[in-house]
């Protein structure tokens, strides 16, 4: 017994912990030199192909293309609408995971199906169908204004109505008032839902070695741990040294709302941007009327905990910052969506929009169960109407 | 709210697109030079505009198929007429005999496009059989492949000779020779007829048995034209079409033939999975010979169809220089690489 321990007390743990490290990089080594499996894989490749991006320009089709499958694979050729045609590639020859950007010379006809398919070196055919051929939108001052505008209308403008609640809710009794909360509460269920169901599709469609659903995962934790680790450091600034104190105040708390309203306003930017960008939706009146009246709702999510008596009433600037911070996002997913969309980085978006939402919800239901809010007369009534409010403006934005 | 479920309820609202129409003249986009990263600067003549009459802009493969590689030529293939050793047997008459071997071979039959074929001396089209009506034909199939075939020829012989499962069906590592007289003459084919059929004549088991009349013919420049089509992802349909298996080639190397000069072509269609392939010449007409078993013509047209394994002899002369589109009347196929061309001169 002495003895052992007198041994590996001689060898530093640094240098214990690095023997795994060792003999995983020795079997690397050896299946990559070696290739013991070698014999396993008489098949033929597997090849697959993502299509990440398709983009319509004037003089033809661009794709951004990812390898999405195990092997190697070779464009030898490409077919559109059952013609072989005419392409140049950045690269025909895509290793595991890697992207090359295709062009295709061909005239396209406006509003249009295009189908596209590669032929690969093995004779594998790997189709893309576009459902509706659309110019895609430069990135130039022009569209970019646009977007903007876009952005303002359905994200900036109505959280910005909302916000004048405000002064009603300051004069709003108790019970009205736990209303209010209950009935954010209920909104913000409704969005964490939407904002899951919609993460959850986006990671299916996400290229299948990039893994969506971790991507969306991530996002999540990441999000959740990240705003924990802010609502620590409010406390611990409004309180001075009383660490480990609950609930945030008020206004950290309208901050955290509009944060986690925000980060779903991009998402909802990010999808109208995309959508617009492939020519999946054409702007209709009643489309923008349908998102501007869904989110002024969320303004008065914002201030709902401002109107609580015992807190003070922030100055001006404030609720500008907050109008900021919940609608500007949308005005930068609109961007994404529309200059530089892809699956991937949506289905992380989301993610974080979603663990952004499920912080928000935790915060606002602890604050809440403190003085029994849900649980009054009208709290289920206030959760069930927030609820209810977003599911039916959201069927003019569907 | 997001791309993938609302989609389909927001394009209903279809209210005028943002982004605005696009619509493009889109002929001989000059971007033909792009691909030489991937090609070696090689590409088809048809992405330079304005050659041709059908206005084909940037229609067409990328790249040139390797023949040496493949081990055969389209456009040699084309006027290679294979009569075989010859010699006279006791009776005086011709044999012409023949070494196949069957072979299982990858070939490229687009560029960059590779193909699992199954041939006979590693070609596809196989050997083009010629001999005269009335000769004896001997042909010894030997299989170095990996699955049982035969050599099943289009004329009159004996059922022993028939080259089908149970009569002279060849199994890996055997041989055996078919021996038959010559006849009737002709425009003919070969295949192999093992089972599963489609996929031994798909897989490239055949080629064209040309024989002629004991009187002769006018001369002429002969051609063989095995119409054909590839099913690369085996789903039932083909990703390639061609005469002499390479898609576009005669774009690429258009045939040269001379103006004021019979020309004669035998047409051999086995196509699989599709019931009809075509052949149309530009800006002419030929006489159609059906099935090349009349010295009188029965047809004077531009366009003829034809199922798997009919096939006809086709005779025409080009009367001023210049370059000329023939192709399937199928645009599909055309599309899809049976597009070809002549170079008069």
């Amino acid at each position: 017994m002495a003895t052992i321990t007198a041994g590996s007390r001689r060898i530093p743990t640094w240098l214990t912990g690095l023997v795994p490290i060792v003999a995983i990089a020795a079997l690397v080594f050896v299946f990559l030199v070696v290739n013991p499996i070698a014999t396993l894989r008489e098949i033929p490749p597997v090849e697959a192909i993502a299509f990440e991006r398709t983009i319509f320009q004037e003089n033809g089709i661009e794709l951004q293309l990812r390898n999405d499958g195990p092997d190697p694979v070779r464009i030898a050729q490409v077919l559109v609408n059952d013609a072989y045609w005419d392409f140049s590639a950045t690269d025909a020859n895509l290793g595991r995971l890697e992207t090359s950007d295709l062009r295709i010379p061909y005239p396209w006809e406006d509003g249009m199906p295009v189908n596209i398919a590669l032929i690969t070196s093995t004779g594998v055919t790997i189709e893309h169908e576009v459902e509706v051929a659309a110019l895609t939108p430069e990135p130039n001052a022009s569209t970019l204004g646009i977007y903007a505008l876009l952005g303002l209308y359905i994200g900036v403008i109505p959280v910005a109505i909302g916000l004048m609640w405000f002064p009603s809710l300051r004069r709003a009794d108790k019970r009205w008032l736990n209303f209010f909360l209950a009935l954010t509460l209920g909104l913000l269920v409704f969005l964490l839902i939407d904002t899951v169901a919609e993460g959850l599709e986006l990671s299916a469609a996400t290229p299948a070695t990039l893994n969506g659903l971790s991507l969306f995962a991530l996002g999540a934790l990441g999000a959740v741990l990240g705003l924990m680790a802010l609502e620590v450091k409010l406390n611990a600034r409004r309180h001075g040294a009383q660490t480990g104190s609950t609930a945030v105040g008020g206004l950290a708390l309208a901050y955290l709302i509009a944060g986690g309203i925000g980060l779903h306003n991009m998402g909802e930017g990010l999808a109208v941007g995309a959508a617009l960008a492939t020519g999946e939706t054409a702007l209709g009146t009643f489309l923008v009327l349908g998102f501007a009246l869904h989110n002024t709702t969320e303004g008065l999510a914002i201030v709902a905990p401002l109107g609580r008596a015992n807190e003070q009433r922030p100055s001006l600037w404030h609720f500008a910052a907050l109008g900021a911070v919940a609608g500007v996002p949308t005005i930068l997913g609109a961007w994404l969506g529309g200059f530089a969309y892809s699956p991937a980085w949506a289905a992380l978006a989301f993610g974080v929009a979603a663990g952004a939402i499920a912080q928000v919800l935790w915060q606002i239901g602890r604050a809440m169960s403190k003085d029994r809010g849900l649980t009054s007369k009208l709290g289920p009534a206030g959760f069930i109407a927030g609820f209810m409010v977003m599911y039916v403006t959201g069927l003019f934005a569907a | 709210m997001g791309i993938v479920t609302r989609r389909g309820l927001i394009r209903r609202l279809g209210a005028g697109a943002l982004g605005g129409a696009a619509v493009l003249s889109g002929r001989g986009l000059a971007l033909a030079q792009e691909h030489s990263d991937m090609t070696g600067g090689q590409h088809s003549d048809m992405s330079q505009p304005g050659q041709l009459g059908h206005g084909a802009g940037s229609l067409g493969a990328v790249g040139t198929v390797d023949h040496g590689r493949n081990g055969f030529d389209p456009t040699k293939i084309l006027t290679d007429f294979d009569y075989g050793e010859t010699s006279k047997d006791r009776s005086g008459r011709t044999v012409h005999e023949y070494d196949f071997l069957a072979l299982d071979k990858e070939i490229e039959v687009a560029p960059g496009v590779f193909f699992p074929a199954w041939t006979y001396n590693g070609r596809v089209p196989a050997p083009t059989i010629r001999a005269t009506e009335g000769d004896r034909i001997r042909i010894k199939l030997v299989n170095a492949s990996a699955h049982n075939h035969t050599i099943h020829t289009h004329g009159i012989h004996p059922a022993g000779m028939d080259g089908v499962p149970g009569a002279g069906e060849v199994a890996p590592g055997e041989e055996f020779v078919y021996d038959f007289i010559a006849e009737p003459f002709g425009t003919h084919l070969y295949h192999c007829h093992s089972l599963p059929l489609a996929q031994h004549i798909h897989r490239g088991l055949y080629g064209a048995l040309i024989i002629d009349p004991k009187k002769g013919r006018p001369d002429a420049h002969e051609m063989v034209m095995v119409m054909n089509a590839f099913d690369t992802n085996f789903d039932g349909s083909n990703e390639v079409y061609a005469i002499n298996t390479v898609a576009f080639h005669y774009m690429n190397d258009p045939i040269k033939i001379n103006a004021g000069e019979l020309q004669r072509a035998h047409v051999i269609n086995i196509t699989e999975f599709d019931p009809l392939n075509s052949i149309h010449i530009h800006a002419n007409f030929f006489h159609l010979y059906r099935t090349g078993t009349s010295l009188e013509p029965d047809e004077f047209t531009d366009t003829i169809s034809m199922g798997q394994a009919e096939r006809h002899m086709i005779e025409f002369t080009y009367r001023e220089p210049g370059r000329f589109m023939f192709h399937a009347h199928q645009t599909e196929f055309v599309e899809l690489g049976w597009m070809s061309s002549f170079e008069v001169s």
